[in-house]
């Protein structure tokens, strides 16, 4: 995991007079997969685009393999982008031979390893079919395959969940743990935290353009506190050295703890300043509570289902 | 890669096309529409042909008067005619149905029209009578002269043949003007027909969101000209499959199709006109595929990219407002503008390289106007189809785009992603 797949380096995109990116730097190793998470308007999008050479960056170097991205290199890409659609007005095996020969694929090699995974997603029989005659989630899966041919060596994935019913992200989910025993590696845009947390050895929080956090998952955590206590309570939790309160409600409080104090110290404590506790439950602070806190003074829309700025329920003991 | 990559593209353009049903709904329904003209030439001609023969063989009993004295007994006796006591007697003759036919000869023939009165036999049939008539008094004039030489001669019946010189060399007439003239007629197909599917090749993929993807297999001057190049094979197919009719006719059934009185002169092909026609047709096509590429790369949907198609329709048949000066003047002004004006260019350049009134200098720098034009058209639709063709759901706007790094959008992300 030595080798950097991707490399960023002081790469900066200006639109107009608006940055939208500024002095990101961060590494992809070879192998790994990586989390590329922020609020929409963030930047991802438009960093992958610059990563892939659609956009030409106002500054900084991007390189895959290291050297900049130039299509001629694409046949071991895999690019989910955000932004997807096939030819709607061909047939399902055309489609997928096509982009397989422009991967670099010899035209009966892509035709077979089509017809192949279409028969693993159940879609033997539609391989003829026009496009725009198959359903919404049946789509999804031809535009996975086209994703993932001639075996790619680094898999990007923009939003790869977005707009995919349940079956599609399971196997989606499936096809990356696939892809990432093969030795590839990936990198994935994502509001999913579940899955980030599930998946991802590495994450980068981008804020306002530049990197709000970096590192593994457990670094990133324990940067924004890495333990949390969530209580419930009667009384007011009272102010500490060891913890912040990063939420309080009249009987329910999630507290950050700020050093190394044992959580049987923080329970005395409290018990000895007349709070009443209820329930008192130590866990890790999640990437979920992590995007809540960084994001959570922007005016963030939520992806369906991923994420809320309302305060989160108790989760642990009760 | 990028070579192996423009014959990906080429090929699933050209296939993708060449094997949808309603492609070649659209492109035989001119070809069958011709067969079925040929067709109904054919049953009229062979109809004719019986008919005629019918006539030729078809006795009928015929009277006459004579004023100018022309027609001897001889002459008359040959087609069986016996003469009237006078033209009342010979139209009553006919009304009553004693004979078929009066032929009322006037004293000056040449000048005063022969009155022939028949019984009606139906529109067609009826022709025979004045055939006869005009056989009898052709006949009789023969006759008089004594010659058949003299007799045609006087007729008319004269063949011509001119020679022309430009400086020493023979010049070809029209013969020589046919085939560079195909070029135009091929010119006009290829836009006429395939405008709108150049106007939409580059907004399918923006309007199936396909870009992105594309765009890290494939570099856009690629993709665009492997698209160009697909579309010009697509119509030379058509062009072959309008033809073929044409072809199959002249070839195989030349007499049942009367083509052969279309009097074609014998064809020259001037290998400088002919290689002249070439470079302009093709220059041309690119500078003109290239351009509606470059507005499709611009327009977010096809309904509203459409609206330029007409402007492009109507550069190309400008010209032919001016033919007669085209053909009669060429230096003229109007000529010259069209001449030299990209996109009037082809039509206006192939019209007189056909008629042979585009010198070797001029045609140089019109090939070299439309190729130029068309490497910069190709150039802008690539920068316009890199730039804009992520920009989904809004018209880019070119001086943005233009003042862009070649990649660069200069404002505001064109898309919605973060």
């Amino acid at each position: 995991m030595d080798e950097a797949r991707v490399h960023i380096s002081g790469f900066r995109m200006d639109f107009g007079d608006t940055t939208v990116v500024r002095d990101l730097s961060f590494d992809v190793h070879a192998g790994e997969t990586f989390g590329f998470l922020g609020s929409n308007g963030s930047g991802k999008t438009t960093t992958i685009r610059a990563l892939l050479g659609i956009y030409e960056p106002t500054a900084g170097i991007l390189h895959i393999n290291g050297r900049d991205f130039k299509p001629e290199h694409g046949d071991r890409l895999g690019y989910l982008p955000e932004e997807r659609g096939l030819y709607k007005k061909e047939k399902v095996i055309d489609i997928m031979t096509y982009f397989g020969r422009l991967k670099g694929m010899g035209r009966r090699t892509a035709r077979q390893w089509s017809l192949e995974y279409l028969a693993r997603v159940a879609l033997a029989d539609r391989a003829t079919a026009v496009l725009d005659k198959l359903s919404s989630g049946q789509q999804q899966k031809v535009q996975l395959g086209v994703t993932i041919m001639n075996n790619p060596e680094l898999l990007i994935l923009d939003e790869p969940t977005k707009g995919f019913d349940p079956v599609n992200r399971r196997l989606l989910m499936d096809i990356i743990a696939e892809q990432k025993q093969g030795g590839a590696t990936v990198v994935m845009v994502t509001h999913q935290m579940e899955e980030v947390e599930r998946l991802c050895d590495r994450v980068i929080l981008l804020k306002d353009g530049t990197a709000e956090a970096y590192g593994t998952i457990d670094e990133v955590q324990n940067k924004y506190g890495g333990r949390i206590i969530r209580i419930r309570h009667t009384g007011a939790i009272p102010p500490s050295p060891h913890y912040e309160a990063v939420l309080e409600e009249t009987n329910y409080s999630e507290l950050s703890l700020t050093d190394a104090t044992d959580e049987a110290v923080i329970l005395k404590d409290l018990i000895d300043a007349g709070v009443t506790v209820r329930s008192f439950t130590t866990t890790k602070i999640s990437l979920e509570d992590i995007f809540i806190r960084v994001y959570g003074d922007q005016n963030v829309p939520a992806a369906a289902g991923t994420f809320s700025t309302a305060p989160a329920p108790a989760r642990d003991g009760a | 890669m990028a070579q192996h990559n423009l014959g990906t593209v080429l090929s699933f353009e050209f296939i993708r096309t060449v094997t949808k049903g309603r492609f070649w709904i659209g492109t035989l329904s001119v070809p069958l529409i011709i067969a079925v003209v040929f067709g109904l030439i054919f049953l009229s001609n062979t109809s004719t042909d019986t008919a005629a023969a019918a006539q030729k063989s078809a006795q009928f009993s015929i009277s006459y008067t004579d004023a100018s004295g022309l027609i001897t007994a001889e002459d008359a006796a040959l087609f069986s005619a016996t003469a009237a006591d006078s033209p009342d007697a010979g139209i009553t003759a006919v009304q009553s149905g004693t004979v078929d036919a009066f032929f009322d000869y006037p004293t000056q023939p040449e000048s005063t029209p022969v009155r022939v009165y028949g019984a009606d036999r139906g529109l067609f049939e009826n022709g025979k009578y004045a055939a006869v008539a005009q056989a009898m008094l052709t006949h009789a004039v023969e006759q008089r002269i004594g010659s058949p030489q003299l007799s045609a001669l006087a007729a008319g019946r004269v063949q011509i043949e001119t020679v022309t010189y430009d400086g020493t060399e023979e010049s070809g007439g029209l013969g020589s003007v046919i085939p560079p003239m195909v070029f135009l007629v091929i010119f006009y197909g290829l836009i006429v027909l395939l405008a709108g599917q150049m106007l939409n090749s580059t907004l399918e993929e923006k309007e199936n969101r396909v870009t992105e993807m594309i765009l890290t297999t494939l570099k856009p001057t690629t993709l665009i000209a492997g698209k160009v190049i697909a579309l010009f094979g697509i119509g030379l197919v058509q062009m072959i499959v309008f033809l073929s009719p044409v072809l199959i006719g002249r070839l195989f059934f030349p007499e049942e199709l009367s083509l052969t009185a279309l009097d074609v002169p014998p064809l020259i092909l001037d290998p400088v006109r002919m290689t002249v026609g070439l470079l302009i047709l093709v220059g041309g096509f690119a500078l003109f595929t290239t351009t509606l590429v470059a507005i499709g790369a611009v327009m977010p949907t096809a309904k509203e990219a459409g609206n330029f198609m007409g402007v492009m329709m109507a550069l190309i048949f400008v010209p032919f407002y001016a033919v007669a000066l085209v053909v009669s003047d060429p230096q003229s002004v109007i000529v010259q503008i069209f001449t030299y004006f990209p996109f009037s260019a082809p039509v206006t350049a192939l019209l007189r390289n056909a008629f042979g009134s585009l010198g070797l200098l001029e045609a140089g720098i019109v090939i070299a106007i439309l190729f130029t034009g068309a490497a910069v058209m190709l150039r802008l639709a690539v920068r316009l189809f890199q730039y804009g063709s992520i920009s989904y759901t809004s018209k880019v706007n070119v001086r943005t785009a233009l003042r862009a790094g070649s990649r660069h959008p200069a404002e505001g992300p064109p898309t919605t992603g973060s």
